[in-house]
């Protein structure tokens, strides 16, 4: 069984359907990238997963726990760190105190200090600015922040919405090395991204959302070959 | 030259308290987004309580003790029963908005009426240290430079509260971003009653202290409320400095206005209102 797993997820706001029958899962290691345009449902279906939107039908699974229900606020502890759209940063609190709520469960208070220092590390810019306040960032800097706040929950999963939107080149290289990283610490992820051709390179598998629809799956090795993705997605 | 250090140092007493009642809704609106009209009833019970207890023989300062638990779980209630249930039954943030400011009106016409009832028009008071001290040549009265003491020990407590605790810093957070605070783990809907709660908590240690110094009536809640209005609009919507800074300068420029003529206090404080949101919109420490 994989460690996330979405099965047939139908989801609407008001009378608009917004995802149909979405399956897709993410198997313990991997990195999974989900991509497709603006609009395409990526969102809804991450907000199907941490409790944010419930969905009309279907079901999610988490370690062979059933996520249906749960509420966000336990999506943390149960080792899921959810990266939303823009990051949220709490903007009038310094980098320190951002890193400090990651490990906002009381499981996780005590030794947030130890956890602040690892995340020093893994981005030492932070470190330079740890007493200056999240508004005070620039666009890369802010989303870095985002990640080591969500990493400080030492979490088994990992969902990034968006990580390269609205950045610099040479912040999106960052970011994509970091969260390939990642793999070696043995963290799972999952990238929805509409930056396909940097995102394939890193991931193992993808899935392509369109219009709430599954279009295509598969290893990148073999999406990069398909001529509809080389058309539609790559400009090649 | 006394007249001027009378004025500052009783501006600065006023301060105190407008700034404890103001951080009290500012936190109410900043965090739970309720921009509570009945938060004056707080304070006005709390006043009449705590004289009613003094004068059957109870310690001024141990009415603290009494009435601060009392309004705080009677905030916490409401907010985890009502404002709830008016949060899930709203579409989306703004009706939700709209609809607790409206619900907060009708607290506020239950709980003035409740203190009517009970205590009529009729004012209370008691003497606690109630005789003057000379301070550079002006005259004040002790109780006043007590009320004060306490008022800034609350300001600083709430402070440290805020930013150095756990709950305080989540607090903090979901005052920012509620979805992100939430993602964190921090439960939301317990976070806002407490938030609420401790509203109610900083209402009715001001009304102590206006018990304390003055003959509150059980008229006083709306009073307040409109001051607490005007100095979080001054200070800055949702900003805990700002309603410790607006509350000062409301209460400096109320005693100086007062000086010259008491029914102008109000119409000083509307232009000076005027003035500023001309200048900045967001008020003084506003983002
Ligand atoms: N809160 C909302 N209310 C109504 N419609 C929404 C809401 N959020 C998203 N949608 C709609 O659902 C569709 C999918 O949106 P979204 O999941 O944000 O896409 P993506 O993340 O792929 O850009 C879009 O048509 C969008 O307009
Ligand atoms: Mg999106």
């Amino acid at each position: 069984m994989a460690m996330l797993e979405i099965n047939n997820i139908n989801c609407f706001y008001g009378n608009v359907q917004a995802l149909w029958d979405v399956s897709m899962n993410v198997g313990e290691g991997e990195i999974v990238a989900l991509l497709g345009a603006n609009g395409a449902g990526k969102t809804t279906l991450l907000n199907t997963v941490t409790g944010l939107v419930k969905p009309a039908s279907g079901h999610v699974s988490f370690m062979g726990k059933s996520l249906d229900g749960v509420p966000v606020h336990s999506i943390m502890e149960m080792g899921i760190a959810y990266l939303p759209e823009g990051g949220r940063t709490f903007p009038d609190m310094s980098i320190r105190e951002n890193l400090e709520m990651g490990a906002y469960p009381r499981s996780m208070w005590k030794t947030r200090k130890a956890g602040i220092d690892r995340m020093f590390e893994l981005f030492p810019r932070l470190k330079e600015r740890s007493k200056q306040m999240a508004s005070t960032l620039s666009g890369g800097e802010k989303q870095m922040l985002a990640m080591a706040r969500g990493l400080m929950s030492n979490p088994k999963l990992c969902l990034f919405d968006e990580l390269s939107y609205g950045l610099a080149p040479i912040m999106v290289t960052e970011v994509f090395r970091i969260v390939q990283s990642l793999r070696e610490d043995g963290i799972t992820v999952l990238l929805v991204e509409q930056n396909v051709k940097q995102s394939m390179e890193i991931a193992d598998r993808a899935y392509v959302l369109e219009n709430g629809h599954i279009a295509l799956e598969g290893p990148c090795c073999d999406l990069m070959d398909n001529s509809y993705v080389k058309k539609a997605y790559l400009g090649l | 030259m006394s007249t001027v250090v009378n004025i500052v140092i009783y501006g600065i007493i006023m301060g105190g308290v407008y700034g404890l009642i103001s951080m009290g809704l500012t936190l109410q609106y900043g965090v739970g987004k309720i921009l509570n009209v009945s938060h004056g009833e707080f304070l006005m019970l709390s006043a009449m309580t705590s004289c009613v207890l003094v004068k059957a023989g109870v310690h001024p300062l141990l009415t603290f003790v009494i009435c601060l638990p009392a309004a705080f779980i009677v905030g916490f209630i409401l907010n985890m029963t009502l404002y709830r249930w008016l949060r899930n039954f709203s579409k989306d943030e703004a009706t939700f908005e709209s609809n607790a400011m409206l619900m907060s009106f009708g607290l506020y016409f239950i709980l003035a009426n409740i203190g009517l009832k009970i205590w009529g028009t009729l004012s209370k008071s008691y003497q606690f240290y109630s005789y003057p001290v000379k301070i550079l040549g002006a005259t004040i009265i002790v109780n006043r430079l007590i009320g004060l003491g306490i008022a800034i020990v609350f300001i600083i407590a709430f402070f440290i509260f805020l930013n150095k605790t756990r709950l305080g810093k989540a607090i903090r957070a979901t005052s920012q971003s509620t979805t992100a605070a939430a993602m964190m783990g921090v439960r939301i809907n317990k976070t806002m009653a407490i938030c609420f709660g401790t509203g109610g908590l900083l209402a009715a240690a001001a009304g102590i202290l206006i018990g304390m110094s003055f003959s509150p009536t059980a008229q006083i809640g709306l009073t307040n409320t409109v001051i607490a209005l005007i100095v979080v609009v001054l200070g800055g919507m949702g900003s805990i400095p700002g309603a410790v800074l607006g509350g000062l300068l409301i209460g400096l420029v109320g005693q100086a206005v007062s000086f010259f003529d008491t029914s102008l206090v109000t119409v000083a404080y509307y232009l000076m209102i005027i003035i500023l949101l001309l200048i900045r919109p967001k008020g003084l420490l506003g983002r």
